[in-house]
């Protein structure tokens, strides 16, 4: 491990306190051995305690018929602006990354927002502005209207759903862990007291915590990768969708252990527009039944391509 | 230092009128050759005096000089390029990373460039802060800040060398990871200046500041007045000293003029001359050389490196595009320094020239981030790249290096013509004492023979 002074990092650390405390009292409501799923329930139900009958994977508005631009609504809004505004990283490989070939935002959420823009502009292309959100940015850009929608690996949490809504969820995710291909870890179990990489923001950072693995916040996944090949932090524990991506960059990691978590992901909305829920509920309900979703699941994440999440709704 | 100089003018100049009656009635009371004796022996001792004060003067100014164009100036030259040639391979392999998977050959070759002259200039500077042989000479306090920011120094130049492959390493393996198509490049390239930003530059500013600090207290103790002034005094009271001498010979011995005592004098003389002339000339070069040279080539550095870290900024921004904005919010920080306008740092260098082109630059700049905003990246990457953001901030990025070397020209020849100004001055004020002490034992003697 190579011990050099990097003031900004301790800065990244220590702004990742707060959300420290939060997993800490994750931790002491998570009751005894963490077994995959109730202790998640458990860390959910202390940061959102009102929202105990909340289902996050049935949260969303049914769409009311197909995708349509009805006048009045927001969807002509954007369509009378001429673009759509769709907060995104640029970092999370596979799901929304800047190419640096083709100069190009591309991935899985990527053709999601594509999707969304051809139905209301009839083709994506020109027609959609992409705005770069980090992690602890995408609830306030949302509310304050900076972006029309956001894709961005965004798990659907009911802490969240008290500020934002989002669609039915597109995806299913799980945190899951990634170290290096020599490492002995065979699960977070085996990580007690060393550091574990995860961004600020996301929700990952308790679970480690939980584990009572030294929890290290960043602002781009891509980041805990080049802490890794340094021998900064042992491992890297964050979403599977995000993890698979680093593996890629990396072949020389290895993911290891159970899914930790389930990370339903959604289209975070703002609550001014319900009818652009519904309406990109549509679409989405629109790409998963006539075969897209499973041809962009192939071409970004691989095969075999299971099943889409199915649609569920809250009303 | 203090002593010798005391000891000196007493008896001549400042002595209470009461001890001065004494000494006279003491002199009156014993005979002529008695006198005479008394006379020589106060003559050789003032001649011998006078040399080392005068000596003592001018090896202090002149060590001073030799340090500020031997040691400080080029130690702060080499501080200062270190900054500047990292700032620029910050700026240089940010703006080569946008270029995508093949980066342009002339960025690579800048790059390169300026990490060979960062390392060169660490290599330079640890050789000199090593070799403190120059520095001992100083006098004491000048030598004790020379030693506790050598030893400060040495430190940062260690940390440099050890870190520069670091940063080098982390911006090669940016570049592999771009070439890969892969969004970890990104990071690497983060992380890379991130290193250079938060380690290495602010070594860079530490070595500059402390040398810095160093040149002006050199430069004050070779241009300062005091010792000086009390050397000139002493000689002139001295000189007078002299010349009563010769008259209250020429009273007891009935002759006009005492050859021996005309040659002491006229060595005192021209040693007097010769010390006054030196430091007014030395002392013209060695401030010429700070106001017109190493003042402004430092205003010039300082918004060269504000300029460079905020052309970084605007690659980073384009690579990077965090939503919380860091890089951004470092050039308009940074923007706010450069200016132009009163107090910046543009405004200190006084280039108008300097001041359109920052302006240039911020306008294009600024079009450049609103294609950004707009979600036109491959534009604005092409702005930045090739386009009017690349021109504008290269003409300004040119100015401010010209400004530097100019200024820094006139430095070295200054600075150099200052401390040649002091050269073997010590030298010829031991050589002109002995000269002097040789007139009054020849003048005296021949008088004192005429008793025996």
């Amino acid at each position: 491990m190579k011990a050099r002074p990097r003031p900004w990092r301790a800065l990244v650390v220590v702004l990742t306190a707060s959300e420290l405390a939060l997993g800490a009292a994750a931790a002491a409501a998570a009751p005894g051995q963490p077994s995959a799923g109730s202790g998640v329930r458990a860390a959910r139900a202390v940061t959102a305690p009102a929202a105990s009958t909340c289902n996050p994977k049935a949260s969303s508005l049914a769409p009311s018929g197909p995708a349509q631009v009805t006048p009045g609504s927001f969807m002509a809004k954007i369509r009378a602006r001429g673009y759509l505004i769709a907060g995104v990283d640029q970092n999370t490989y596979r799901f929304e990354y800047l190419n640096p070939s083709s100069g190009q935002i591309e991935g899985f959420d990527i053709d999601m927002i594509n999707a969304v823009a051809k139905a209301i502009f009839g083709t994506s292309a020109g027609h959609v502005v992409y705005k770069e959100v980090s992690d602890t940015q995408r609830i306030p850009d949302v509310t304050s209207g900076a972006v029309d929608i956001v894709a961005h690996t965004m798990t659907i949490t009911c802490e969240r759903l008290k500020d934002i809504d989002f669609s039915s969820v597109y995806f299913d995710a799980h945190q899951r862990v990634l170290v290096l291909k020599n490492s002995t870890a065979t699960s977070l179990d085996d990580l007690h007291g060393q550091k574990v990489c995860a961004t600020n923001g996301s929700d990952s950072l308790g679970v480690i915590k939980k584990y009572k693995a030294i929890p290290v916040g960043v602002t781009y996944p891509t980041d805990c990768l080049v802490l890794l090949q340094q021998g900064d932090v042992a491992a890297i524990s964050t979403d599977n969708s995000i993890l698979a991506g680093l593996h890629e960059q990396d072949p020389q990691t290895k993911l290891i252990g159970p899914a930790l978590t389930d990370e339903p992901y959604g289209l975070g909305i703002s609550k001014q527009h319900p009818e652009f829920v519904r309406f990109v509920n549509a679409v989405l309900q629109q790409l998963r039944t006539d075969g897209q979703w499973a041809a962009s699941y192939a071409h970004w994440v691989g095969t075999p391509v299971p099943s889409p999440p199915p649609a569920q709704y809250a009303g | 230092m203090t002593t010798s100089v005391g000891v000196l003018p007493g008896p001549v100049t400042t002595a209470p009128a009461v001890r001065q009656a004494r000494w006279r009635s003491r002199l009156e009371e014993a005979t002529t050759p008695a006198r005479l004796r008394l006379l020589l022996a106060l003559l050789i001792l003032l001649s011998l005096a006078w040399g080392a004060l005068a000596a003592l003067t001018a090896d202090q100014h002149a060590s001073a000089a030799a340090d500020v164009v031997a040691v400080s100036e080029p130690l702060s030259l080499d501080a200062e390029q270190i900054y500047t040639s990292l700032s620029d391979a910050d700026a240089t392999a940010a703006s080569a990373f946008l270029a995508g998977g093949l980066e342009p050959a002339a960025a690579r070759q800048r790059y390169q460039a300026d990490i060979t002259e960062a390392a060169i200039r660490i290599e330079a500077a640890s050789a000199l802060v090593g070799s403190s042989a120059a520095r001992t000479e100083l006098p004491g306090h000048l030598r004790n800040q020379a030693s506790a920011a050598g030893s400060a120094v040495g430190d940062d130049l260690a940390m440099l060398s050890g870190q520069l492959p670091a940063y080098t390493d982390e911006v090669g393996t940016a570049q592999a990871d771009n070439r890969l198509g892969y969004p970890l490049g990104a990071a690497y390239l983060r992380e890379a200046s991130g290193l250079l930003r938060g380690t290495l530059l602010p070594a860079a500013s530490d070595i500059y500041t402390r040398e810095s600090a160093l040149l002006t207290s050199a430069s004050a103790q070779a241009t300062g007045l005091p010792l000086m002034a009390i050397a000139i005094v002493a000689g002139l009271g001295f000189g007078y000293l002299l010349y009563r001498s010769s008259r209250w010979l020429a009273r007891h011995t009935h002759r006009v003029v005492n050859y021996g005592l005309l040659v002491a004098a006229l060595a005192g003389l021209i040693s007097l001359v010769w010390l006054a002339g030196a430091f007014v000339a030395g002392r013209g070069d060695l401030l010429h050389a700070q106001q017109q040279g190493s003042g402004p080539a430092q205003a010039y550095a300082r918004a060269e490196v504000a300029a460079l870290q905020m052309h970084a900024d605007e690659s980073l921004t384009l690579i990077d595009n965090s939503g919380d904005d860091t890089y951004q919010e470092d050039y308009a920080k940074q923007q706010k320094l450069l200016g132009p306008g009163p107090g910046t740092l543009l405004a200190a260098t006084g280039s108008s020239q300097a001041a359109s082109q920052a302006q240039a630059w911020y306008q294009a700049h600024r079009a450049l981030r609103a294609k950004d905003d707009a979600g036109n990246h491959t534009a604005a990457v092409a702005s930045a790249q090739a386009g009017d953001a690349a021109h504008t901030f290269a003409g300004l990025s040119a100015t401010l290096s010209k400004g530097i070397e100019s200024h820094q020209a006139v430095f070295a020849s200054s600075a150099r013509g200052g401390r040649d100004a002091f050269t073997g001055l010590a030298v010829g004020m031991i050589v002109a004492s002995l000269v002097m002490v040789a007139g009054c034992v020849w003048g005296l003697s021949r008088r004192l023979a005429e008793y025996r």
